[in-house]
This record gives C-alpha cells, sequence and structure tokens, in this order.
C-alpha cells in the first residue's frame, strides 16, 4: 500500500478520518476506501464460489444469512473437541460442553441487552419460540372475549400460531394496516387497542415492507392497557442494535440461521417474572426438578422451556455469531447497510417497469427491495438472474396475506447484508435490466 | 446472463403464449371448474371445462389466474392441444407431458407443438410451474360429479 499516493491524500482530506481507514487498492490501480465488505468477505468461505459459470451474488439474505469461519469453526471444533451432552454428566466433556453452551446464552443475553440470562430460552427458530409462547402463555392466558393484536404485514409464523389459539380459546384476532407509504399505521393500532387487548404480536421489522416498525411506540401503548407485546425480531437481529430493556417488550424471538449462525437454533427472550409465571411447552428431560411417576416439578429457568437434548453445537455456534457480528459492531453493520440500500433504491427507481413496495430512502429502513418488474413475473426474473450466478428470493416470502393486502401475487425481493457490495449491486441492477428487456423484445 | 440456456427455456413460443393466451377466460358452460395453485409460491389457475354431451371428450378448455411464464404458457398450450380429445386421451396426454418434465420422451408429431415446454426438465425448481396446468387438469378430469367450487388442488404433493 503507497501512503503517498494523491488520489489516498485526496480521500484523506476528504474524510478526515484516513488514519483509522484502510485501503485497498482495485484492479485498475486506484486505491479507495476499504468498505466493511471488503474487510469481512474473507470471512465468508461460500461468497467465493461460482453459480453458472459466474460469481455468486447473494441477495437472499433475508431468507438466511451466510455463515463465517468462525461460526463453522465451532461447530467442528465442538464436534472434534468436547462432544458430549449438557447438564448430564459430571466428566470432562460434559462440563465443557455445559460451559460453552450456557456461555453462547450469557453472549445472546448481551447482544440484546437482557437483565438476566436466565431470561433467554433457546429455541430451533422465531417459529418454535413464537409458538411456545402461544400454547404456553397464550392457552392459559386468553379466553373468549379477549382481543390479540397482529399486523397485515406478518410472517406466517407469527400469524397461524395466533390463529390456532385463537381457535382454541375463542380470543379474537385484529390487524394493524399499512399507511400510504406501506408502513405500520400507528393511528390504526391506536384505535385497535383497548381493554380487551390481552397482546400484541407484532415484527420489528417486516420481511417484505422492510420497514422498521416503532416497538418502543407499540409497547408503551400496549402497556398502558395492560396488554403484552411479542417482537418478531427475526429481520432486525440481524441488522440493528437491539435493547430488548429499553423496547421493554415483554418476549422477543430471533432465528440465529439469519443472523450469521446455523439452522436448528433461535431463541426467545422474555422478562423474568413472565417467563416463571408460564406453564412448561414442551416436557421431557432437562426440564425437571423432581419427577415422579404421576407428577413432577419443573426446572428454573430458562431449562424449564428447554425440553430434551438441545441443539448444542448450534447454540454455541450462535454464540460464535453473536461474538463475530459484536466484534464488528451492529451499529457499523447498520450504518453500512444503510448506504448499501440508500445505493441499490436509486438504482432501482430508475428502471421504469420495477414497482417497489415499502418506505423509500432516506426513511430508515431494512436492506431490502421487494419489487415487482412489469412483464416479468418474479419466478422467471430469478431464473433468469440465477443464469448470472445472482440469487434473489421470488414468491410470497410467507407474508401471503400482506401480498394480498398490497395486491400483488408475489414480488421479488433482493435482501441485502453487510457482506454485499455496490458492485454486487450493478451486476444484479444490470441484470435485472436484460431481463426485462429479455421478456419486452419479443412483442417490440 | 447465460442465454443459451435460458433461450432453451424461454422459447419465443412460450412467451408468444404467455403474453397474448388463446385459452383465458371461462368456458360456457361450466362442465367442470378446478382451481389449482403451487403454495410455495402463491400461483393460482383456475381452469374451466366444457364437456359433450355424454360427458367423455373435452369440447372446451379455459383457464383463469396468474403466474409466471412457464405456468401460462404450459396451461395455454395444453388448452390448445386437448380441446376435442376424449378424456383418455387427455389423462395420457398428461402422462407424457409429466414423463416429460422428468427428462423421458416427448410428445408424438401430431402433438410436438408440446415439445417446446421440454426445456424446463433441464430447471427442477421450475417443473410445478410447468405443471401446474396439467396437474389441475387431471384433477378437473378425474372429479366425479357435478362442478362445483372444488378445493384447490395443490401441485407440491405429486412431484
Ligand atoms: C419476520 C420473520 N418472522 C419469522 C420468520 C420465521 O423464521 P424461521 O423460519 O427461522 O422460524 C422469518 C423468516 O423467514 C421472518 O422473516
Amino acid at each position: 500500500m503507497t501512503r503517498e499516493s494523491p488520489i489516498l491524500r485526496l480521500i484523506q482530506n476528504l474524510t478526515g478520518t484516513a488514519d483509522e481507514m484502510t485501503f485497498i487498492q482495485t484492479k485498475s490501480g486506484i486505491h479507495k476506501p476499504q468498505t466493511l465488505a471488503d474487510t469481512v468477505r474473507p470471512d465468508f468461505p461460500i461468497l467465493h464460489r461460482e453459480v453458472h459459470g459466474k460469481p455468486l451474488v447473494y441477495l437472499d439474505n433475508a431468507a438466511t444469512s451466510q455463515k463465517p469461519h468462525a461460526v463453522i469453526h465451532a461447530l467442528e471444533h465442538y464436534y472434534s473437541h468436547y462432544n458430549s451432552n449438557v447438564h448430564r454428566g459430571v466428566h470432562t466433556l460434559s462440563s465443557e460442553a455445559t460451559d460453552a453452551y450456557e456461555g453462547a446464552r450469557e453472549k445472546i443475553a448481551k447482544f440484546v441487552n437482557a437483565a438476566s440470562s436466565q431470561e433467554i430460552i433457546y429455541a430451533r427458530n422465531a417459529t418454535e419460540a413464537i409458538n411456545l409462547v402461544a400454547y404456553s402463555w397464550g392457552l392459559s392466558n386468553l379466553q373468549r372475549g379477549d382481543e390479540v393484536i397482529l399486523t397485515v404485514m406478518e410472517h406466517h409464523s407469527n400469524l397461524i400460531p395466533w390463529q390456532l389459539v385463537a381457535q382454541k380459546t375463542g380470543a379474537r384476532l385484529q390487524f394493524v394496516q399499512l399507511t400510504p407509504e406501506e408502513e405500520f399505521d400507528f393511528g390504526h393500532y391506536q384505535s385497535l387497542v383497548n381493554e380487551k387487548t390481552k397482546l400484541v404480536s407484532v415484527s420489528h421489522v417486516s420481511n417484505t415492507l422492510g420497514c422498521i416498525n416503532p416497538i418502543k411506540d407499540i409497547v408503551g401503548l400496549a402497556h398502558q392497557y395492560g396488554a403484552k407485546v411479542l417482537v418478531d425480531a427475526c429481520q432486525s437481529a440481524p441488522h440493528l442494535p437491539l435493547d430488548v430493556q429499553d423496547l421493554d417488550c415483554d418476549w422477543l424471538v430471533a432465528s440465529g440461521h439469519k443472523m450469521c449462525a446455523p439452522t436448528g437454533i433461535g431463541f426467545l427472550y422474555g422478562k423474568l417474572n413472565l417467563l416463571r409465571s408460564m406453564p412448561p411447552f414442551l416436557g421431557g428431560g432437562e426440564m425437571i426438578a423432581d419427577v415422579f411417576l404421576e407428577n413432577s416439578t419443573y426446572a428454573d429457568l430458562p431449562h424449564k422451556f428447554e425440553a430434551g437434548t438441545p441443539a448444542i453445537a448450534e447454540a454455541i455456534a450462535l454464540g460464535a455469531a453473536v461474538d463475530y457480528l459484536t466484534n464488528i459492531g451492529m451499529d457499523k453493520i447498520h450504518a453500512y447497510e444503510a448506504e448499501l440500500t440508500t445505493y441499490l433504491f436509486e438504482k432501482l427507481i430508475q428502471i421504469p417497469q420495477v414497482k417497489i413496495y415499502g418506505p423509500k430512502p432516506p426513511k430508515d429502513r431494512a436492506a431490502l427491495a421487494s419489487f415487482t418488474s412489469g412483464d416479468v413475473h418474479p419466478h422467471d426474473l430469478s431464473t433468469m438472474l440465477d443464469q448470472s450466478g445472482i440469487a434473489i428470493r421470488a414468491g410470497h416470502h410467507c407474508t401471503q396475506p400482506l401480498h394480498r393486502f398490497i395486491k400483488a401475487q408475489s414480488t421479488a425481493r433482493a435482501s441485502l447484508y453487510f457482506y454485499n457490495t455496490k458492485e454486487e449491486i450493478d451486476t444484479f441492477i444490470a441484470s435485472l435490466q436484460e431481463s426485462i428487456e429479455f421478456f419486452d423484445s419479443i412483442f417490440s | 446472463m447465460n442465454t443459451t440456456n435460458l433461450r432453451d427455456l424461454y422459447q419465443q413460443v412460450i412467451l408468444e403464449h404467455y403474453k397474448k393466451p388463446k385459452h383465458r377466460g371461462k368456458t360456457n358452460p361450466v362442465d367442470r371448474y378446478q382451481k389449482g395453485h403451487n403454495p410455495s409460491c402463491g400461483d393460482t389457475i383456475e381452469l374451466t371445462l366444457q364437456l359433450d354431451p355424454n360427458g367423455d371428450r373435452v369440447t372446451d378448455i379455459k383457464f383463469e389466474g396468474e403466474g409466471c411464464a412457464i405456468a401460462l404458457a404450459s396451461v395455454d398450450l395444453m388448452a390448445g392441444a386437448l380441446v376435442g380429445k376424449t378424456i383418455d386421451e387427455a389423462l395420457d396426454a398428461i402422462g407424457t407431458f409429466q414423463q416429460m418434465m422428468k427428462g423421458e420422451g416427448e410428445f408424438p408429431k401430431e402433438q410436438r407443438k408440446l415439445n417446446v415446454m421440454k426445456g424446463v426438465a433441464q430447471f427442477p425448481v421450475r417443473i410445478k410451474c410447468a405443471n401446474l396446468g396439467w396437474h389441475t387438469l387431471k384433477a378437473a378430469l378425474q372429479m366425479t360429479g357435478e362442478a362445483k367450487l372444488a378445493d384447490f388442488v395443490s401441485n407440491e404433493a405429486e412431484l
């Protein structure tokens, strides 16, 4: 790196932060400031593969994220060195596994700023965590006449569990609608909340619209009426700093696989006293204190909700993922993604056939864009982009009611993470334009 | 884009049937009605059939609904090829189509127009798109009794 280059000096003068910055040399020999993606891409082995002879451009991060070496290594290390069951043995391996498993729980607690790691319950994924609350708390606290407020933008996994509980208890489901900008309609929410409201269950960030919902205000109003609030943080935990004490939500759920961790592991955060008051969800080993043939007493938190041998390696690897994200800094991740989002929208908006759903920058929003592109159906688009190595999602993204609401049969969705680059966005936009032209060429 | 593969998949004929379908609408009268969908993507079509008075020959096939180019071109081509066929002939053609999607065999000369769908076999994730209309037709043909607002048939169990 030649620190004397004129361009470098120019950039240094412009940014004024050159001391902390690192620079990379591009193919053309020009130095440019190193972005977050430039620094982290070497950590993700999969980002270096090819698809159909082209470098992979992975833009399906809202479905699942890729995994860094640190996480893959945590899995391998566990199975190579201390694989054994947790909380069940006095031998060395079991105690190492238990320490790592419980250590990961503490990392997650810090990551969301929970008051205690007892408030973190491991689950298979966000879906299972929501079902835990629905069956444990919902079935024993909801009754006919009660109201549960959801939104029309919810993922099926924050919809179906409540439909099932409503059918069993007679509670009524109500749905917050969207503003004209396709965001959470707070005015409508205010009109729905009342003394009968027992629960508000809402996504923090919509996986389709990309809007960031005003959780603190939602919680504040719900609590005035004594209602509990569950936050589906699947699309926020990977991208934003989270503070459950500041949000004051009663529960929060997330899936590890969307935040650099393996599949098969996620978590439920719940306020300690609330979790204490909830009956167990699944019964079995691990969640008990004293067992008799006819009845039993249950383990203290968090184990009361963790029946059976858990996903030990996955939980430990989730801890590694949390370390990885924390080392980068969630603020930095959000800031870099905001820059990418602005860039993505600038480019997309220039294509006349493209219609984008959800709020647009400069509004703070998630790094994803759901859109339709004229005559090119999202499936056809996705197949075409795949031929260029570009992975996007096409379909209803598990938000069928929302798609009905916005009157789109299906949409295409490009969703970014902190390892994506502006160059990848350029590749995506060029292929998108090419696909639209390919379809249009037939009848022009 | 890797256009050679894509041109195999999106042949001119396919795009023409997608953009200017010949069999959109509802038959009159509606002797059979069947909805079909792909739950994973949300694509939905509604198929209506007109049968001859004996009920053993399909005299008209129409469709409505939304889907990708592959799904809609496939159902439009199907309708064009199978109007006038007996129910047994239509069921045979469905079998041939589904074999072709597995990369096995193709249609004989008289129905060779349908062979433009052959390229889909190279795109395994898109086979269920191509099959949507055919699968729905199969359910409509095998339906017993009156035309009714039948439930959706899902196109995923079979593949
Ligand atoms: C907002 C939201 N909620 C819930 C889920 C469900 O996540 P999982 O399938 O990992 O339980 C997802 C991911 O698909 C999501 O985006």
